[in-house]
């Protein structure tokens, strides 16, 4: 079975490392606003991070006109490819759970492509919230 | 059925591709870097800007040479392409120096052409005040996204992107899509309070329910949600909402859970 990125909220500090991890993996600059996940601070001591759920039938999938995202069967991730993308953000508005985003300079959709099987945010998740198994 | 592969040779160096790829395909692939305007991986190619001019020759063909255009020549066996050399530079420049004659005043045409050692254009410059480079990428991202509510008109110098008749198309629903696919610029549109204005028409937006962001408009939720099957509700939603709200559901499952276990 192909390995899946865990989140358990009981261990995230809302560092933000996952964050900064994520954008300097995909674009080389620690820009937290492109960044593929998101933490939550709910006070108390309570957080949450939330990324992609690769769904199995995805609504971004069924609405890209171009059929710029499919799924790499080897990592089991959705991924964009940033070739065949208009730029159009109708895969953004269309997630039910908001993970996608669209990278407001070059007009690109982006989302979490679980890095291609090595996730950065897991490698340096320092409480091990994030975990990739 | 597996495609057929192919082995040909791009600069000096041998490649396999598969049968119906083009040679601008290939370069990319390999990281050869071929200018182009006119191209994007989504639409279908039709070698309207003459930029990704590369030069082609066969041992079969006697010595015989060309130029063609890489984004719709097709890959065949033996095929031996040079993707820079004189010829190719003196088509280009000839290409960019043309362009810059239709627009002298757009920013990506001067970077480009300077790049090809072309400051000023040597022909007589265009008066009309266009940066429009008829390479129809807004005409074909329409046709892609299912509208067709532009194209083009006119042939040789008339030749124009156009609406039919010349007004407010009425196929058009407002995505906007022409305008950020045009390399140069030129199809403006403007969203203001909550109504965007494209193509001489006026598209009232949907508000997101919980912040009141225009998300899209109506025209366009109502296209896309007839033509993925979605749930046009999700369409309505802008995405920052929407992970707002996936949030607030996954942390009252777990404060239940705790006063569950708690209790």
């Amino acid at each position: 079975m192909e390995k899946v990125l865990t989140i358990t909220p009981s261990r995230c500090t809302a560092c933000r490392t996952c964050e900064l991890a994520c954008s300097f993996k995909h674009s080389r600059n620690g820009t937290p606003g492109i960044a593929r996940i998101r933490a939550f601070m709910f006070g108390e001591g309570r957080n949450q991070v939330v990324t992609c759920f690769q769904c199995d039938e995805a609504a971004c999938v069924k609405v890209c006109p171009v059929s710029a995202l499919s799924r790499n069967e080897q990592t089991g991730a959705i991924e964009v490819n940033e070739l065949r993308c208009i730029g159009c953000g109708l895969c953004a508005v269309a997630c039910p759970f908001g993970h996608m985003n669209q990278d407001r300079v070059n007009h690109l959709a982006i989302k979490c492509d679980l890095c291609g099987g090595e996730p950065a945010c897991a490698a340096f998740c320092p409480t091990r919230a994030l975990e990739f198994k | 059925m597996p495609a057929k592969l192919i082995n040909l040779e791009i600069d000096g160096r041998i490649f396999q591709a598969e049968e119906g790829m083009t040679i601008l395909e290939v370069a990319r692939r390999e990281g050869i870097h071929i200018p182009t305007l006119c191209h994007h991986d989504a639409l279908e190619p039709v070698g309207s800007c003459r930029l990704c001019l590369v030069e082609i020759t066969h041992r079969d063909w006697k010595g015989w040479r060309g130029l063609v255009t890489s984004c719709l020549y097709p890959v065949e066996e033996g095929l031996q392409v040079t993707t820079f050399n004189e010829d190719i530079r003196h088509a280009r420049r000839t290409v960019l120096d043309l362009l810059l004659a239709r627009c002298p005043n757009s920013t990506v045409i001067q970077k480009l052409a300077a790049e090809y050692g072309v400051l000023a254009t040597s022909y007589a410059k265009n008066e009309t005040d266009t940066n429009c480079i008829l390479c129809g990428l807004c005409v074909r991202v329409c046709a892609v996204k299912g509208c067709n509510a532009i194209s083009t008109a006119g042939r040789g110098v008339e030749r124009v992107i156009s609406i039919p008749f010349d007004e407010p198309p009425p196929d058009c629903i407002g995505c906007a899509s022409c305008a950020h696919i045009c390399p140069t610029g030129v199809i403006e549109f403007e969203d203001a309070d909550g109504v965007r204005r494209i193509w001489g028409r006026s598209f009232p937006m949907v508000r997101c329910p919980s912040c009141g962001q225009p998300v899209m408009p109506e025209a366009q939720l109502e296209f896309e949600a007839a033509k993925s099957g979605l749930d046009p509700d999700y369409l309505r939603t802008c995405p920052a909402c929407s992970q707002k709200k996936t949030v607030d559901t996954i942390r009252t499952t777990f404060e239940l859970k705790a006063v569950e276990v708690a209790g």
